[in-house]
């Protein structure tokens, strides 16, 4: 496993990866615009933000399979665009979509994409056992991908990831598509291995699934980073500490009465306020004659960060 | 020679799927010679005289059985280079899997084409064994006809990948059996002699790559070889090859890392 002795789990400095006014362009089209972060050695690192912000491209350059357009990138020190076999020896990559091959069983998948790392079969079976125990796949060790559940093919992928011991895991959208509780057996997975000191870098547009396991992120818009930090860090600097969400039958012309009450944003379907107490939020709207359908108290979270910063939702 | 490794890891990717799947296509290697040197070189050869001077003193299936060599290289390939490069360009991704290990792009296409390379050799193989228990061969030359077909197989293999890796779906393929392959086939001078042609049209059957497999077999396996026209045929093949491979790279290269 890729795990030092123990569980002891340590963020140094020294930085994986760097970059500095990263940018990917295809054609006219700015998928990444000029984006610096730098990932330390034993953290979780996430790009949280909506389809489209750029998050995949900016994987696929730190996984040596797409060269920046502009920009400086330095993955274990080394330059991607010329030492791509060595980084990608370190990396472990879990892509968005699985690409697994369908037609081999689980145990095969594993063993052929070991020899791509150039390691020996008797290495590779024994990791097979340990790294499917791992992921709960040990029983369908035999059995072909093709009969796995999404979810399981989704751990076999992180299975087949892990087979090179790698320093630097890079993991895009790792639960897009799965059922919540394929999702909670999969955060559990990757919190043990952040918990063994593996660096994990992830996107997501799930603002649970940032909060849950990163310890830094960045958010990303329209091919920029709008704000960097830790989630708690980036929930006290940009929001209040609580919301209030009200769904109204008619929500035209509510949000002019609801002013002075909070931070108001109005979305298609809701309207939310940003305050310090909520409940003393919503007892304001109450005295202001106003009945909402319904009404939600609850903590700020990453997806109200996001709204405060670019006026719209995570997922659409 | 870390890129040499890397390439028979993705031979050994293809032999290890080959392992659920061998059953059907080896059927098929021992089937496909038997039925065609039949049908076409006993059968249908009987009907055939075989002091027909343009035959140049072969009977029928001592003709017909080298060309069937090429073009059971050419069928090989083909089948190998198409719909396997569209699974794994695009409908499995699985190339995308294997570019993001420390494989190079080149690496991958080496070990694609090595993979068909060897499952050429085996099929050409069988053929030329079956062939040979028939009687269809009169010179121990025949067994190097087999490598001369799998050089047959390697350019079209490394042809149709690089057309293959240009495709977004399978639309393209049915026509280019259809028209392309079939043609080839049946006009390379693999049942008759170009001499059969009109005139205007051999220079055409020159230009096609198959006539060069089929002229390159014949000639080996009847031990008629001479060296000139050796020379131009292998030249021709390893040209093809050659621009197949760089092309199929390229491609490859621009789909995968972009």
């Amino acid at each position: 496993m890729a795990a030092r002795a123990g569980s002891v789990r340590t963020v140094s400095e020294e930085l994986l990866i760097e970059a500095q006014a990263l940018t990917k362009r295809y054609g006219e089209f700015v998928a990444v615009d000029g984006i610096d972060f730098g990932v330390r050695k034993g953290e979780t690192f996430g790009f949280l933000g909506p389809n489209g912000a750029g998050k995949s491209s900016t994987m696929r350059m730190i996984g040596a399979v797409s060269p920046p357009s502009a920009g400086t990138l330095r993955v274990f020190g080394r330059d991607p665009a010329t030492d791509g076999p060595a980084i990608r020896e370190r990396l472990g990559v879990v892509p968005q979509e699985d690409n697994l091959d369908l037609e081999l069983d689980v145990a095969e998948n594993l063993l052929v994409y070991g020899r791509f790392f150039g390691l020996p079969r008797n290495v590779i079976r024994r990791r097979t056992d340990e790294l499917l125990d791992f992921v709960q796949l040990a029983e369908r060790r035999d059995s072909r991908v093709d009969s796995l559940s999404g979810g399981m093919k989704r751990r076999l992928t992180i299975a087949r990831a892990l087979v090179n011991e790698p320093e630097l895991m890079l993991l895009d959208e790792p639960t897009t598509g799965l059922d919540p509780q394929a999702r909670h057996a999969l955060w559990d997975r990757l919190y043990r291995l952040k918990q063994r000191g593996v660096t994990l870098v992830l996107t997501t547009h799930y603002m649970d699934e940032a909060e849950q396991l990163c310890d830094r992120l960045v958010i990303m818009d329209r091919a920029r980073i709008v704000a960097e930090g830790s989630p708690r860090e980036l929930i006290a600097r940009f929001v209040e500490a609580e919301v209030v969400e009200l769904r109204f039958a008619v929500q035209n012309g509510v949000a002019a009465e609801l002013e002075g009450i909070g931070r108001v944003e109005v979305l298609p379907d809701r309207i939310v306020i940003g305050a310090e107490d909520g409940d003393a939020a919503l007892d304001a709207v109450h005295a202001r004659g106003l009945h909402p359908d319904s009404s939600l108290v609850r903590r700020s979270t990453l997806e109200d960060v996001f709204l405060t910063l670019t006026g719209r939702s995570l997922v659409d | 020679m870390d890129g040499v490794r890397r390439a028979f890891a993705v031979v050994g990717w293809h032999a290890q799927g080959y392992r659920h799947t061998w059953r059907g296509t080896v059927t098929v290697s021992f089937l496909n010679p038997v039925f065609f040197l039949l049908s076409i070189g006993v059968l249908l050869g009987r009907l055939i005289d075989s002091r027909h001077p343009q035959l140049g003193g072969l009977d029928y299936l001592q003709f017909v059985a080298p060309a069937l060599l090429a073009t059971t290289a050419m069928q090989t390939a083909a089948s190998l280079s198409t719909f396997p490069v569209l699974a794994g360009l695009k409908w499995l991704r699985t190339y995308q899997a294997v570019v993001a290990t420390p494989v190079r792009v080149p690496e991958l296409v080496a070990g694609l084409l090595a993979w068909t390379g060897a499952r050429v050799l085996f099929s050409v193989s069988v053929f030329a064994a079956i062939a040979a228990v028939g009687g269809a061969f009169t010179s121990a030359y025949a067994a190097l006809a087999a490598l001369a077909a799998l050089l047959c197989g390697l350019a079209f293999a490394a042809a149709i990948t690089a057309f293959s890796a240009r495709l977004e779906n399978a639309n393209w393929l049915a026509p280019v059996f259809r028209f392309v392959l079939l043609p080839l086939f049946l006009f390379s001078g693999t049942f008759f002699p170009l001499s059969r042609l009109p005139e205007w049209i051999r220079p055409l059957a020159w230009a096609t790559p198959l006539w060069h497999g089929v002229s390159l077999c014949r000639d080996i396996a009847t031990g008629r070889a001479a060296a000139l026209p050796t020379a131009v045929h292998v030249l021709y093949l390893v040209a093809l090859a050659a621009v197949g491979v760089t092309v199929a790279v390229r491609t490859c290269e621009r789909r995968l890392l972009s």
